[in-house]
């Protein structure tokens, strides 16, 4: 029964993420007809009137003359092999140009995300044991202004401090090889992780001290479990919980902070792409950015959703009670 | 233990009187901010006035804060600057509060067809990545600091509707409130008079996240191009204008950031402290 | 410590215990002094009030206080050493070992992630490490059998798959994993079914034979601690007031407050007029600092009262009270305990006069989600007469509330017949607002909780003049109408002006009950209404109720799971067990002669404080 329920559980996760998928790229698609100016106008790049021959050829590649329903197919069809059509700014395909800039903005990601995971859970731990203490006190008010902090004002204040007052790390550039990326993406990185480590920092810390403070921990220590075991087997378990669900939350903050970190440290990445593409009306190329984007995030609430599971019989076995 | 015990306990004691002191600070820096945003002003120049002559130079006793590349007093910017960074944050907040407030509440306590719009819509919201909504729309849509003010206000209405929803539905199976639908209380009176005194300490909190939230997200979009109108007057946009200038004047860029981080924190802070505040009166045992 | 100690020496032993909570500023006193000793083998029980401070004090015998609670002064012993001095690496050879700790609530005391067999695995002493993991195993399985679970399979189960009973059982054998010598034991069967508390309280008494281990047990309850203790200490606001043999504490009480307690439980075996209960509620320990605690309640205090805390002298052999007048009006105390047990019963309940004002035909109730599960409610009937006063009985899950909440409108039952005084709240039909007015006017509902019970952002008053409004929008003096019903409840009219937060429980339910009487209804649903009150309190709250069906003629129905409850304020009863009424009858009747096997286990775990009680 409890495999049963699990793949129901999961089947049910799936649908609703297709769903969310077929909302977005419907809306992405509805981009062409929602700005101002006719459908032609947008895909030539939105500036002044059209030659004829080049309208008759708009019209042919963008399938204009079909019911919208039938351009909506026709374009989801090609989204899913992968092809947005070509860039106005370029006239080279989306795919490529995704593909060119995928590499900088995954890097920066993973390495926000492995210094947050890290520096998040680390911090929160000892602020929830550590609890009022001077410690705890100075973490509490530093992910206070963390929280607060856009990632871009950040980004410039790192930029200052470590690149131009004390440089260590380079201001520019997002290096060739393995290590030298590391080091020119160390300062985007941090700013990218600074607000979602104080994010997770918050939440472990209020996750554990919720967890120490409930009748099984205390009945734990009660029958003489060393700390370390009421640690790992109770309160980590037990915090877990919440922390993975704020973990794909965070994933969010990601692409957001993406876009001002790589803008911020002129990084070529998908964020700063979106910046371009939107601010030079390139509507091809800004879907594909979008459906990147959609796909990446809903695939990290589905990654959660599963870790949820694996961690909470409750939410696998379908239990009611707390 | 014992001696640990009580260390944790005069600790917490400590930080209970801290917590006013830090809201009091709070607050002061508040009131300043709000005072150079809509009291007389007091820039010592001109915010929007060019002095190619005097470009790009560091702080000096004229210039407190240095100037930009068109020559432009960075002291002058910063403090007009105020005004945009208070005014389109709060009009968010109030559209996201009176909304988000309606909705929530009226979902919370009816049910029904209204909450599952609202949620369906919150979920959708909360999976998708809010500022590039808002870039992409704006974009779309054809900017300005008006229209990025009203793209945040509605996207920030599921986030308070599913806040207070979520503390009105706390309330609901509460004996209180059925014994007010056995005695006949209409939902109306229900909702307004019932429910919704007892979820106010979350509204009021929430306001202050929202507003916080907002000025970040403002600035953020005005630093991408999408918010502020070029070369206003406005610290999101200052730092993005500024920034190739780190060198020259890196006090455009710092205090502008610092002003951001510090009036947003500051925000939070004291939402947290009114949060606390309202929570422990009349609604404990 | 260099005191001569006698030849049995203590194997617990708390001297001049004071227990505080830092708050906002200022400390509060939850302890304020307490002495015990237990010697081995022997079980002790405190017993208290929620206030008093029991189970605080169990849980710094274990060093496991709550952050901001801290032990102040005094001194634990056990075993030769001071405990408040250990290191926490010295603590864990003594927790689980030495001393076993039993918590209340079942549902929050075990790791919901965490398989139920592996939760005794790790319990075992020094984990059982140096033993292969099917030794382990086979060994978790033997000691769940110990505490009566012969199944297996309940090892691989987790805590949210098992019945409350069946956590605490293995909690209960968890606890004793390690063989400890003295278990602590802090309401181990509250948080039960009724029918479970007996079978729990049972096993521990044999486990505790079977070692010879010493128990604490903490209880509400007087007569669960006389059945279950050789001694009793009782504690009132974080104060000891008094510790004797638990026979003789129950035969002679030696305290102004133990006496009270004892004469406020409802007789189980016949009806009387009027129960005499403490007025007032209990304070909170600083209030009452530096003077008998007991004091504003005490229908014996006198101005010395008030001077200084009293001391415990022994008023007898191995008999402490702190009652320094209770040389004086111990023959008073004696004599209304004695005229209440000459009490006569009450005569049978007159008819009910007229046809039914509820009627209920084949009533079913499935709730959405739970097809798996069997419905609150298969098909019951019921009647309820003008005036009459019916009592439901039964365990959570049984569906009395369900019942209970479908009769005012707060549910829709699934299929059946309910028609309440000529409104058909039936299935499917959606109530129109004439009905639901018409409704609200004849039934009424008091709810369980207390304290979510009323509005806490209203005054009392403006919560009371909405209903009278509502109900009568022709009014002219809506003021005059809450003082009445204030008064009616015995409460001051001043009250009006206050919110809620400054009452006590009991205040607060007088006020529900207020607030129901506002439409002047024929039927007033009461659902366990006194189960979240202190003893003191339930008496008074029991009179009010008295008084008021003899006076107004308005129908009861009383639901609760307490059968001695039941028996002072119904004429009838229907016994409920998963959804089914399996009994029904003058209230008289069904509990003397029971027909049906459940209603007799209902009525054999009552507790009962002879010895033969729990054998």
């Amino acid at each position: 029964m409890s495999v049963r329920s699990t793949a129901f559980l999961l089947f049910k996760r799936l649908v609703a993420a297709c769903l969310l998928l077929a909302v977005i790229s419907l809306a992405v698609f509805s981009l062409v007809y929602l700005s101002p100016g006719s459908a032609e106008q947008i895909l030539a790049g939105g500036k002044g009137s059209i030659p004829p021959e080049q309208l008759q050829r708009l019209r042919a590649e963008h399938h204009l003359d079909e019911p919208l329903l039938t351009q909506y197919w026709i374009w989801v069809k090609d989204a899913v092999t992968l092809d947005f059509g070509q860039s106005i700014q370029t006239a080279l395909p989306v795919t490529d140009e995704l593909g060119a800039r995928l590499r900088v903005s995954l890097f920066l990601g993973g390495y926000a995300f492995v210094l947050t995971t890290v520096a998040g859970v680390l911090l929160g731990l000892f602020a929830a044991l550590r609890r009022n203490s001077i410690l705890d006190r100075a973490i509490v008010a530093s992910t206070l202004v963390g929280l607060s902090a856009p990632a871009f004002a950040t980004a410039l204040l790192l930029l200052y401090a470590f690149a131009i007052l004390v440089p260590v790390f380079p201001a520019f550039g997002q290096g060739t090889d393995f290590l030298d990326t590391l080091w020119h993406l160390t300062l985007p990185a941090l700013a990218l992780a600074t607000s979602s480590t104080a994010f997770l920092v918050k939440h472990t810390r209020t996750a554990m001290l919720g967890v120490l403070d409930q009748d099984h921990v205390v009945f734990a220590r009660a029958r003489g479990l060393s700390i370390t075991t009421v640690l790992f087997r109770y309160v980590g378990r037990n915090a877990l919980i919440p922390i993975t669900t704020i973990s794909a939350l965070t994933f969010i903050q990601f692409v957001v902070g993406a876009v001002l970190v790589e803008v911020a440290f002129s990084l070529q990445g998908i964020g700063s792409l979106l910046v371009q593409a939107v601010a030079a009306k390139d509507v091809p190329m800004v879907q594909g950015v979008v459906m990147l984007v959609a796909v990446i995030v809903i695939a990290a609430n589905l990654v959660a959703d599963l870790f949820s599971m694996a961690v909470d019989p409750r939410v696998r076995l379908g239990g009611r009670a707390a | 233990m014992n001696g640990v015990s009580e260390r944790t306990a005069s600790g917490r004691h400590g930080t209970a009187n801290r917590s006013d002191v830090t809201a009091g600070l709070c607050f002061a820096f508040l009131a300043v901010i709000c005072a150079l945003a809509l009291g007389p002003s007091m820039a010592p120049y001109d915010a929007m006035g060019a002095n190619l002559t005097i470009g790009l130079g560091p702080p000096t006793e004229s210039h407190w804060l240095g100037t930009d590349a068109l020559g432009r007093d960075i002291l002058s910017r910063v403090i007009v600057g105020a005004r945009a960074a208070l005014l389109g944050p709060l009009i968010v907040t109030l559209v996201s509060m009176v909304f988000g407030n309606a909705l929530g509440l009226i979902a919370g306590c009816r049910g029904g067809w209204v909450d599952s719009v609202v949620m369906r819509w919150v979920d959708l919201m909360l999976a998708l990545p809010g500022l590039l909504v808002a870039v992409v729309v704006i974009g779309a849509l054809g900017g300005g600091y008006w229209v990025a003010v009203a793209v945040l206000g509605v996207l920030l209405v599921p986030f308070d509707a599913r806040v207070i929803r979520g503390a009105a539905l706390e309330q609901i199976p509460r004996p209180y409130v059925e014994a007010a639908r056995t005695l006949g209380v209409p939902w109306w009176r229900l909702t307004l008079f019932h429910v919704w005194p007892n979820v106010s300490a979350v509204t009021v909190a929430n306001s202050f996240l929202a507003f916080a939230m907002a000025l970040v997200s403002l600035s953020g979009l005005s630093f991408l191009g999408f918010g502020a109108d070029a070369g206003q007057p406005d610290w999101g946009l200052m730092i993005a204008e500024n920034r190739t200038n780190l060198f020259e004047n890196p006090a455009s860029v710092v205090a502008p950031g610092c002003l951001l981080i510090l009036t947003a924190t500051c925000v939070n802070l004291l939402g947290d402290w009114v949060y606390q505040r309202l929570s422990e009166r009349g609604l404990s045992r | 410590m260099n005191e001569v100690e006698s030849v049995d020496e203590p194997a617990l032993e708390i001297r001049r215990l004071r227990i505080e909570a830092a708050g906002r500023g200022t400390a509060t006193t939850i302890v304020s002094s307490l002495d015990l000793s237990l010697a081995a083998g022997e079980t002790v029980g405190i017993v208290g009030e929620s206030g008093s401070g029991k189970s605080m004090t169990a849980r710094a015998v274990v060093g496991l206080l709550p952050p901001s609670v801290f032990v102040s002064r005094g001194e634990i012993r056990y075993g030769g050493r001071s405990l408040l001095e250990l290191t926490e690496r010295q603590w864990r050879r003594i927790r689980g070992s030495e001393l076993g700790f039993v918590m209340q609530d079942p549902f929050t005391m075990l790791n919901p992630v965490r398989k139920c067999g592996r939760v005794i695995e790790e319990s075992l002493p020094d984990a059982g490490r140096g033993t292969s993991r099917r030794q382990r195993r086979a060994e978790s399985i033997e000691r769940l059998a110990e505490v009566g679970i012969t199944d297996e399979a309940v090892a691989d189960r987790y805590p949210f798959q098992l019945s409350g009973g069946m956590r605490q059982r293995v909690a209960i054998a968890a606890a004793i994993a390690s063989e400890p010598q003295v278990l602590i034991a802090d309401e181990p069967s509250t948080a039960l079914d009724v029918t479970t508390q007996r079978d729990i309280l049972l096993l521990l008494k044999k486990l505790q034979a079977a070692r010879g281990m010493g128990l604490v047990l903490i209880t509400h309850d007087l007569r669960v601690a006389f059945a279950m203790c050789d001694r009793v200490y009782v504690l009132y606001a974080g104060h000891l007031v008094e510790a004797a043999a638990a026979a003789e504490l129950e035969s002679t009480p030696m305290h102004p407050y133990t006496h009270g307690l004892l004469i406020s439980e409802p007789p189980v075996d016949r009806r009387v007029a009027e129960l005499t209960g403490i007025p007032g509620a209990v304070p909170v320990p600083d209030d009452v600092a530096g003077r008998c605690a007991f004091e504003p309640r005490c229908a014996w205090s006198t101005p010395t009262c008030r001077n200084g805390t009293p001391p415990l002298t022994e008023v007898a052999p191995r008999h402490l009270s702190a009652c320094t007048r209770v040389r004086e009006i111990h023959g008073e105390m004696a004599h209304p305990r004695s005229r209440m047990r000459l009490a006569e019963p009450l005569p049978p309940a007159r008819p009910p006069s007229g046809g039914p004002l509820v009627r209920g035909r084949d009533v079913r109730k499935v709730f959405d989600g739970r097809r798996d599960q069997a419905p609150a409610l298969a098909g019951v009937s019921f009647e309820i007469g003008y005036g009459e006063s019916v009592g439901l009985v039964g365990e959570s899950g049984s569906g009395k509330t369900t019942l209970a909440r479908s009769l005012v409108g707060l549910e829709r039952i699934t299929s059946g017949e309910l028609v309440v005084d000529g409104v058909a709240v039936s299935a499917g039909s959606r109530l129109d607002a004439r009905d639901r007015r018409r409704l609200s006017h004849t039934v009424q509902m008091v709810f369980q909780d207390p304290y979510s019970s009323l509005n806490p952002m209203r005054t009392i008053g403006s919560a009371l003049k909405e209903v009278v409004r509502l109900h009568d929008p022709s009014a002219t003096d809506p003021s005059a109408r809450v003082a009445e019903l204030l008064e009616s409840v015995g409460l001051p009219a001043e009250l009006a002006q206050r919110k809620p937060v400054i009452l006590s429980g009991g205040q607060r339910q007088r006020v529900a009950i207020a607030r129901a009487l506002a439409v002047r209804p024929k039927l007033l649903v009461f659902d366990e209404p006194l189960s979240a009150l202190d003893m003191s309190a339930q008496a008074q709250v029991l009179n009010l109720l008295t008084r008021l069906h003899r006076d107004r003629g308005i129908g009861y129905l009383f639901i609760t799971h307490d059968l001695a409850m039941v028996r002072q304020i119904v004429d009838r009863v229907y016994v409920l067990y998963r959804g089914d009424i399996v009994e029904s009858g003058p209230v008289d009747e069904v509990l003397a002669r029971p027909a049906d096997q459940y209603t007799k286990k209902l009525i054999e775990s009552i507790p009962r404080p002879t010895g033969t009680w729990l054998t």
